[in-house]
């Protein structure tokens, strides 16, 4: 008998380490360019396409004793897969309802920090490694850079007895549709980011908002980005203690500079932001990235992605000692030109000078996350 | 482009136009064609997939009025 898995159960297996067993069976480009990781996941690729004829090929690389799930693009294909390898005599077959597809829209909430004054959750996107935040006090909740999947911040506030009243995006992003501008519009919270970013419909600049204050919240805004300069992205500082660093700062390293074509012009920004108002912070700040790129590498004890700001820079060249132009350099050369897919159209979204139906913005954002990739193996 | 078959997938959902595509293909000679109609948007990577890896020929695809076309040469 087959059983069916969702992403929320793939998800929650993940966050415990538990063992799965993954047959991949979409095509081989699409899995060499993303799936489903964790700790504890092993998987192997097969294209359905290779298993219409039967499945006694495969079944001596299929471990008996682990939990199997079988994988596709939308689901059809792992459920055809899943029942073959049911009659040839597995037993807990499972396939994934929705396939990667769902796997890309899931979220897991995870609590990262609670004192007298707020309480802070993590949503990870485990599909494609984008995380955005919560951040609540006395009945209000500030949400930083939300998905498209606005219905998970209204029922995480509404868990926490809380109306979200501000947003904010750390930039405009380019691996994802924000979920910003809608969710400002169900709540008549204010939405703040950044003007110069370009997005054409009515928002709080943060160029004229730099501290934002509601209960017992003192946020300031750190801006990685000096006038008449194409790419940027600021960090947000709460309360001494927590900084969401956008695109910024990375549990792995310093951010990729080169999505704007002036990685220049961003890398000496980001040597005044570094150098400047981070390296006067705490070794104890929290730093809240808004990306990961290895989950097992970039998660800590407590299940959330982040990191002391102490540990990342004692574990980073680029953030010890150096002068501007050394920095400049290395981190010009560490550019990448591999892009999101779709970005061009992600960003024409975000700024408001494109629509798309919910099917069309589904599939722009299918496959990997680019953002933060190539720190992880400096 | 002469079809020697044509078959419909239109409407069908994965993995049924490969499974027809190649049960059509199955019926060919080497260098036979077989023409394929479908509405699944991930027919168009996996066919050029499986083709590639069974040694069939991709020869030609469009894409009408949310149809794919597609042209298969049967390999050796």
């Amino acid at each position: 008998m087959i059983t069916m898995m969702t992403a929320k159960d793939v998800g929650t297996m993940v966050k415990h380490k538990e063992e799965l067993f993954i047959l991949d069976v979409r095509n081989q480009t699409d899995y060499q360019d993303w799936r489903i990781e964790g700790e504890q996941v092993e998987s192997i690729n097969i294209p359905y396409f290779d298993l219409i004829d039967g499945v006694d090929g495969v079944l001596d690389q299929i471990p008996a004793h682990k939990k199997l799930l079988v994988v596709c693009a939308k689901e059809g294909s792992s459920k055809f897969v899943a029942e073959q390898l049911a009659e040839a005599g597995l037993e807990q077959v499972a396939y994934l309802q929705g396939g990667m597809k769902s796997w890309s829209e899931h979220l897991e909430q995870v609590l990262v920090f609670a004192d007298e004054r707020m309480k802070v959750y993590q949503f990870l996107r485990l599909g494609k490694g984008c995380l955005s935040y919560m951040v609540v006090s006395g009945g209000e909740a500030l949400v930083i850079d939300p998905s498209r999947f606005t219905d998970v911040y209204l029922d995480a506030a509404k868990h926490e007895g809380a109306k979200i009243s501000h947003i904010v995006d750390s930039h405009l992003h380019a691996d994802h549709i924000s979920g910003g501008k809608q969710l400002a519009q169900m709540t008549g919270a204010d939405y703040y980011m950044m003007k110069s970013e370009g997005a054409v419909f009515s928002f709080k600049p943060l160029e004229e908002h730099d501290r934002i204050r509601f209960a017992q919240v003192d946020l300031r805004v750190l801006a990685v980005k000096t006038p008449g300069h194409t790419p940027g992205s600021v960090s947000f500082f709460v309360n001494d203690k927590l900084l969401f660093s956008g695109d910024t700062l990375f549990v792995g390293g310093l951010g990729r500079p080169d999505l704007g074509g002036k990685a220049a012009e961003w890398a000496q920004d980001l040597y005044d932001t570094v150098y400047g108002k981070m390296a006067a912070m705490a070794d104890d700040v929290i730093v809240l990235p808004g990306h990961y790129a290895e989950l097992d590498r970039e998660v800590n004890e407590s299940g959330y992605v982040g990191a002391q700001l102490g540990v990342i820079r004692a574990a980073n060249e680029l953030m010890k000692q150096q002068d501007k132009k050394s920095f400049v350099d290395q981190v010009v050369a560490q550019a990448k030109t591999e892009t999101p897919p779709n970005f061009e159209e992600i960003i024409a979204i975000n700024r408001g000078v494109e629509e798309a139906t919910a099917e069309r913005q589904q599939e722009l954002e299918i496959g990997p996350n680019r953002c933060a990739l190539h720190h992880t193996h400096e | 482009m002469n079809s020697t078959k044509v078959i419909d997938a239109k409407g069908l959902a994965c993995p049924m136009p490969i499974v027809r595509t190649k049960k059509a293909m199955d019926e060919l000679a080497p260098g036979e064609i077989l023409e394929v109609h479908a509405t699944d948007k991930g027919s168009k990577n996996d066919l050029t997939a499986w083709a590639g890896s069974t040694g069939h020929e991709l020869l030609k695809s469009e894409e009408e009025a949310g149809v794919f076309k597609f042209w298969i040469k049967k390999g050796e």
